[in-house]
């Protein structure tokens, strides 16, 4: 089985979300002096020849370990579609996200965090996991909050845990003779979780250090930044750090300015971290969001939905450091060259860790393939 | 065996169709039910039997009643050899109080969907869908008071809340119109026809809008309530982001002919709009949408509520998701749901007859755990599904079994307390049938104060166990009666008696503990989030 082998590896996976659909022409595709580039300069980046925004100095210094994809045609303007297709890597049905996935596959059974976790301010609570059951479905933490009621009663020790505990699984052993255990699996798989959590409490005790919320930032998103780096550390497989706000129908240039410099330094910051730590080798970095935004400014000032052309970004874990895939024409509207869809991602994802997206999931009596059989690797990223 | 089976399956139903249309008594709804879902392909006769008296009760209990049943309702129940004695405890459960509470949760789940408090509170809109539920008030009846509600007068105004708390926005209550009363999502079709959905159309999107888009909020100067004022004029434009063609439409009810207005009375207006004044128009589009939803022209209508009863008493719908019917996502059973929206119609949208009905099935009264050799296919029905306790059930379940409520009296505030902090760890946004366990609730379960203080209650589970010994002159621990205990025990958490391995299991448990009280407080939060506990099975 691959699982097996991949578990060996140690790979992880940090995935940056920027919700609401990031303005490809404000970050990685900037067109300045075109008819729809917007009022923002693009500034050279530590690739020669490769431009990115202005409003990203700090990544742009950093773009020697990341890659661009400008070319990216996903075909879908709506927000949870969009988000299901880059989750899912098919523009329809009920398949796992790329967290379960790499839960799944990546993380073993002797794993001490929960493989898939989200840190996140709101959202609803997603069915991550699909068929895979729910010991790989998303974890999700609230900020930087601990979960809560992480402490035992007062008067149960580690001991008298353990015995109520086997106690529980004398009632449920016999119960689930002859039923059918989907639902009891999915109940018995969130004790271990909250096991492992009670475990490993200590991680979230801990306040940042003044020295790290200097370089990251005192803003949500950078304690986030700094809380992913924490659960990386200690063994997470996969960790998704959503910053909200990007859906800018209106003063898209004013909203653009404030997310992207509440997102660039803390995520400078963390690349920096992850690569000190010799951890970028076995980490790969993306950044991605449900679609971008339309290049025709509205009448607010806006930039609305946009699934046909835009960009995404990726890095660490062998990808081909510095290239630009593909390129949109001129103005930016439309794919010029080089198209791929989020079908194209996954299957460029999940390679570079490992992960062979031909196979089938590990599924008795069922064939499932882990990508979309539609699409493929973008294999000039994956050496 | 089996082809008797299938034989008089096959009798029933073609009689059944012969039947139809005469005068000739139709055999009673939940058996043309179960002719229906035991001659489809799939099923597997005998794959269960039958539930046993005791988990019947405890089944119908919670679905009915929201609760369990009480060591004496269990006893006189088992002891009770009337024929149709499931039919009875059925009947009083639906006219008990009980009922209307159990109820009042699942409507207010499936109305409002767990959103926080906006406009109207929460207390008056509960007490409405009890006594709504009590007066057995007919679904459509219901409906047409919460649409037709405009919340200025005190009577009226829990009705509005469904309008009101969601602000009137008028993408929200398109979508929620066309998801909770008539099973369909139209989302994607609000910028185009829906992608994948041939029957999903942007003109079905635009026509449920149009019956709202003259509606706004207006908070009146003096009392500062805000209630739901609506012009006489104004049409809804929409143009598909991928064609760019632009129609327009005035409100109509899915596929149903288009209800345009009358020709302009001479007074537009009873109250015209002003900055103080909520206008109130001569010919009202919101009123007209309250009778279009409820006609019995709109079949979607009845086959969304017959799928969420369904749902709910067999755990899964007949169309999964609740909220995509349509042509391409055909029901498990079409047969079935059919036959339940036409006795939906025929029986004036009555609730209760429906959840009769339904609880009177083999289908619902078939064990939930699979004979001997048989595979637990759920699927076709052959075997009971397992359902996941609501929220409140769990709250009101735990609290019973540990004894810190008697679910026959009226909650005190603290119970209230209780229920409302299960309805956020547990609650789900809508009405669904998807179970997914969360590691934050399972912390909750160990760890949280709450279920600890259930477990330390005076007179309560734990201490009546505690209690037991002293009832007997023991010498010696090793002496202990333990089927006494386990059988209360058992009967309190489980409403069942425990099978002899169970007994001894729990006698060699106690007789091994050092600190008997703790040991049965451990036992007992074992059992209260065992998987046994957790669903109705």
């Amino acid at each position: 089985m691959q699982a097996d082998r991949l578990r060996q590896s140690g790979k992880r996976i940090l995935q940056i979300f920027l919700q609401g659909g990031v303005s490809q022409l404000e970050s990685w595709d900037p067109k300045p002096g075109t008819r729809y580039g917007g009022p923002f300069r693009a500034i050279p980046t530590s690739v020669p020849g490769m431009h990115i925004s202005e409003l990203l100095p700090h990544t742009a210094r950093r773009m020697h370990h990341l890659s661009i994809v400008r070319s990216i045609n996903s075909k879908i303007n709506d927000h949870r579609q969009g988000m299901l297709y880059m989750e899912r890597g098919r523009p329809a049905g009920d398949f796992p996200y790329l967290g379960s996935v790499a839960s799944k596959y990546l993380a073993g059974p002797e794993a001490t965090l929960p493989g898939y976790i989200h840190i996140t301010t709101r959202g609803l609570n997603d069915q991550t996991a699909a068929f895979l059951g729910a010991q790989h479905a998303e974890l999700t933490l609230r900020g930087v909050q601990p979960p809560d009621n992480l402490q035992l009663p007062g008067q149960l020790d580690p001991e008298l845990d353990a015995q109520r505990e086997s106690l529980r699984r004398q009632f449920d052993e016999p119960f689930a003779r002859r039923r059918s255990n989907a639902e009891l699996a999915n109940y018995d798989a969130a004790f271990k979780q909250a096991e492992l959590l009670m475990a490993r409490k200590k991680i979230f005790a801990g306040e940042a250090s003044p020295r790290d919320l200097e370089r990251y930032g005192t803003h949500d998103f950078a304690k986030y930044c700094l809380l992913a780096r924490t659960l990386l550390e200690n063994g997470a497989t996969c960790v998704k750090v959503t910053h909200h706000g990007y859906d800018s129908h209106a003063e898209n240039f004013n909203f653009h300015l404030e997310q992207l410099e509440e997102f660039d330094k803390p995520f400078s910051m963390l690349l920096d971290d992850l690569h000190d730590r010799g951890m970028l080798d076995s980490t790969l970095v993306l950044i991605c969001s449900e679609f971008g935004r339309t290049p025709k400014i509205n009448t607010k000032y806006g930039r609305d939905h946009w699934g046909t052309a835009w960009s995404t970004v990726l890095g660490g874990c062998g990808v081909q450091p510095g290239a630009i895939i593909g390129a949109t024409n001129a103005e930016g509207t439309e794919v010029a060259d080089r198209e791929v869809d989020s079908g194209h991602l996954f299957h460029t994802y999940l390679r570079a860790v490992g992960l062979d997206t031909y196979a089938e999931h590990d599924l008795p009596g069922r064939s499932i393939p882990i990508g979309d059989p539609a699409a493929e690797e973008i294999g000039e990223l994956l050496s | 065996m089996r082809v008797d089976h299938t034989l008089w399956t096959l009798l029933a139903v073609s009689l059944m169709t012969a039947l139809c249309g005469s005068l000739a008594a139709a055999p009673p709804l939940h058996q043309q039910i179960d002719a229906l879902i035991e001659a489809q392909e799939g099923y597997v006769p005998d794959a269960a039997a039958q539930t046993d008296d005791a988990a019947f009760l405890r089944r119908v209990y919670l679905d009915l009643g929201g609760c369990l049943p009480s060591g004496e309702a269990l006893h006189e129940f088992l002891g009770d050899t009337t024929e149709n004695k499931r039919a009875q405890v059925i009947d009083r459960l639906l006219a008990s109080e009980q009922h209307a509470t159990r109820m009042q949760y699942v409507l207010d789940e499936l109305l409002m969907e767990r959103r926080a408090d906006k406009h109207v509170p929460a207390v008056d809109w509960q007490t409405y869908l009890r006594q709504s539920v009590l007066d057995n008030k007919p679904w459509n009846v219901l409906v047409r008071e919460i649409l037709s509600a405009d919340g200025s007068e005190p009577k009226t105004r829990p009705a509005a809340k469904f309008l009101l708390d969601r602000d009137l926005r008028r993408e929200d209550v398109t979508r929620d119109l066309g998801r909770i009363f008539l099973g369909r999502d139209l989302q994607c079709a609000q910028c185009h026809d829906h992608p994948t959905v041939d029957d999903y159309l942007q003109r079905h999107y635009f026509g449920l809008t149009a019956f709202l888009s003259r509606s706004y909020l207006f908070k009146d100067p003096k009392s500062g309530k805000t209630s739901i004022g609506e012009k006489a004029e104004g049409d809804v434009e929409f143009t598909s982001v991928f064609t760019s063609e632009t129609d327009a439409t005035p409100p109509r009810m899915l596929d149903l002919p288009p209800l345009d207005d009358p020709s302009p009375a001479e007074e537009l207006y009873k109250t015209k709009p002003a900055k103080d004044a909520r206008a109130i128009p001569t010919y009202s589009r919101r009123l007209r949408l309250a009778e279009a939803m409820i006609d019995d022209a709109n079949g979607a209508f009845r086959r969304n509520i017959a799928n969420r009863l369904w749902a709910l008493m067999m755990g899964r719908g007949l169309v999964e998701p609740l909220d995509m019917m349509h042509p391409q996502n055909p029901p498990t059973h079409p047969e079935v749901l059919d036959l339940l929206a036409e006795a939906l119609l025929d029986n004036d949208y009555d609730l209760r007859y429906l959840l009769r009905e339904l609880a009177l099935t083999r289908t619902y009264q078939r064990s939930s755990q699979a004979s001997e050799g048989s595979p637990a296919d759920t699927a076709s029905y052959s075997v009971a599904r397992l359902k996941p306790l609501s929220a409140e059930q769990l709250a009101i379940a735990m609290m019973q079994a540990t004894g810190v409520v008697d679910p026959t009296a009226p909650l005190d505030e603290a119970a209230q307390k209780s229920v409302a902090t299960f309805a956020k760890m547990f609650g789900s946004a809508g009405q669904s049938t998807r179970f997914d366990a969360a590691a934050e609730q399972v912390l909750f379960l160990r760890n949280s104060p709450l279920i600890q203080s259930w477990l330390k209650t005076e007179d309560g589970l734990v201490a009546d166990l505690n209690a037991l010994k002293d009832l007997k002159d023991l010498k010696d621990l090793k002496d202990l009666e333990t089927p006494e205990l386990a059988e209360t025990f058992y009967l309190r958490v489980y409403s069942r008696l425990p099978l002899p391995e169970e007994s001894r299991r729990i006698a060699e448990y106690l007789n091994a503990a050092s600190d008997r009280r703790l040991a049965i407080e451990q036992l007992t939060w074992a059992s209260l989030v065992s998987s046994e506990f957790r669903f109705n099975h």
